[in-house]
């Protein structure tokens, strides 16, 4: 086990989820990667990667009556293990966020870096968890005032929990001339380097069409290879796998109330 | 709100919406083509109550100004005041921005009542920005750029620049965001995971 990263952005429409994969599929290519989407009350990890009809899903791992072993939902596709999330809202209702911790810390045992997709607005316990559970957190921005608001907003709840960032990703940037001026201004403010400056790019959405990660979409993408840049970028911590899987065990999360 | 000491002459328009959010105004704003003006009235507790002003030819945002913001020291500023504490153009904008909702009150003038006022430079915004910036809506934005006229909004910066610049008000808003998470993890139960 290297490292637990959270993906988190503070708001919606910024690409989190194409991020979170194209991240993953960057880091696969030196690691085992292990991407878990963690938004659980707006999963959509698996209209990304075709596992919408996905059986097993990180949902049925989380009722309280749970009889799905952890690797049921675990699927290897585009050189990831990838836990989908379910959509359906009575699971997400009966649904323990608590139980979250024993999923990671057994996921921990068996791969290098594990991705959380994390949810975009930071009002439930089970939107916050991820940023607990998590060593660092990958901040995705769109260079607009609201974004880095949001941004700045989600890196403070995090550091409450002892999470630091690790690097910025603006993503969806039409004007590359201030992006340059933007990222340099805003690193002062962020606790890790500016990752990558992702352009805005019809092939992210056309991926997302086709059920696909963009890397694999499109790889040939100028944002593919931003995505790559970013993965170069991130500066993994070896930590070891046991006393990662432990401190996700041992975590003091209490039953909601 | 003393508009005269901005050299932004902005003659008393006729209300004809009130008490909506940015979004609202902006599309309302578009949709009857407006030439007037929108006061807008930040609620967050962040902000010091100081109001602003933007104004719209047929429809488009064209300038902006606010009573505060403008003493962060922004290096762009083309005045030499160094104390000036009002923000104009896109400095207004960021002024504005950030996190909570506004009050916006939207007024319509006779066509051509703001041709001085958007014809005097430092108060220009980019057509899509109030939009994107005070309102999230890049939809929005979009629409307003493409009804915009080819000269329109050519700032050399933009908002979001300012608004990194003020390093106060960036301070301000990760404060409360750690006092606001604080209070949550004790409400969420996960006040023990807090880091000391």
């Amino acid at each position: 086990m290297v490292e637990a990263l959270a993906v988190a952005s503070g708001k919606g429409g910024v690409g989190k989820t194409t991020s979170t994969l194209a991240l993953g599929m960057a880091l696969a290519d030196d690691h085992d990667v292990t991407v878990v989407d963690a938004d659980t009350g707006m999963a959509n990890l698996c209209f990304h990667t075709g596992l919408a009809d996905a059986d097993t899903t990180l949902q049925d791992l989380l009722l309280a009556d749970a009889d799905a072993a952890v690797e049921d939902a675990v699927y290897e596709r585009f050189g990831l293990s990838l836990v989908p999330c379910g959509t359906s809202l009575a699971a997400f209702r009966d649904a323990d966020a608590t139980r979250l911790r024993e999923v990671v810390a057994e996921l921990a045992t068996d791969t290098d870096v594990l991705l959380f997709d994390s949810a975009a607005a930071l009002g439930s316990q089970s939107a916050v968890l991820p940023l607990v559970l998590a060593d660092r957190t990958v901040v995705v921005l769109q260079p607009t005032i609201p974004s880095l608001s949001d941004g700045l907003k989600v890196q403070e709840y995090a550091r409450s929990y002892g999470t630091e960032t690790a690097g910025v990703l603006f993503n969806r940037v039409q004007d590359d001339e201030a992006i340059d001026r933007v990222a340099e201004q805003a690193e002062q403010y962020f606790g890790g380097p500016t990752l990558a400056t992702v352009p805005e790019s019809d092939a992210a959405r056309a991926a997302r069409r086709a059920g696909e990660p963009l890397l694999a979409y499109a790889p040939d993408s100028a944002a593919a290879a931003a995505y790559r840049r970013a993965a170069d970028r991130l500066d993994l911590r070896d930590g070891d796998e046991g006393a990662v899987a432990e401190r996700f065990r041992s975590a003091v999360i209490p039953e909601p109330p | 709100m003393n508009l005269a000491d901005a050299e932004l002459n902005i003659p008393e328009g006729r209300l004809v919406r009130s008490r909506v959010g940015v979004a609202s105004a902006l599309e309302a704003a578009l949709a009857r083509n407006l030439t007037g003006y929108a006061r807008i009235d930040p609620d967050s507790l962040l902000a010091d109550g100081e109001p602003g002003v933007l104004t719209f030819a047929e429809g488009v945002p064209r300038a902006a100004y606010c009573e505060r913001g403008g003493s962060h020291g922004s290096k762009r500023s083309e005045s030499s005041e160094t104390h000036r504490s009002d923000s104009r153009g896109v400095d207004a904008l960021a002024a504005l921005a950030g996190p909570g909702p506004c009050s916006v009150e939207l007024y319509e003038l006779p066509e051509g009542a703001l041709e001085e006022v958007h014809d005097t430079p430092g108060f220009t915004v980019p057509p899509g920005a109030p939009a994107e910036e005070l309102a999230d809506e890049p939809a929005l934005a979009e629409r307003a750029r493409e009804r915009a006229p080819d000269d329109a909004g050519n700032a050399d910066a933009s908002a979001l620049e300012s608004f990194l610049e003020n390093e106060e008000r960036i301070a301000a808003i990760q404060e409360e965001a750690r006092a606001e998470a604080e209070r949550r993890a004790e409400e969420w139960g996960l006040d023990g995971e807090l880091d000391e």
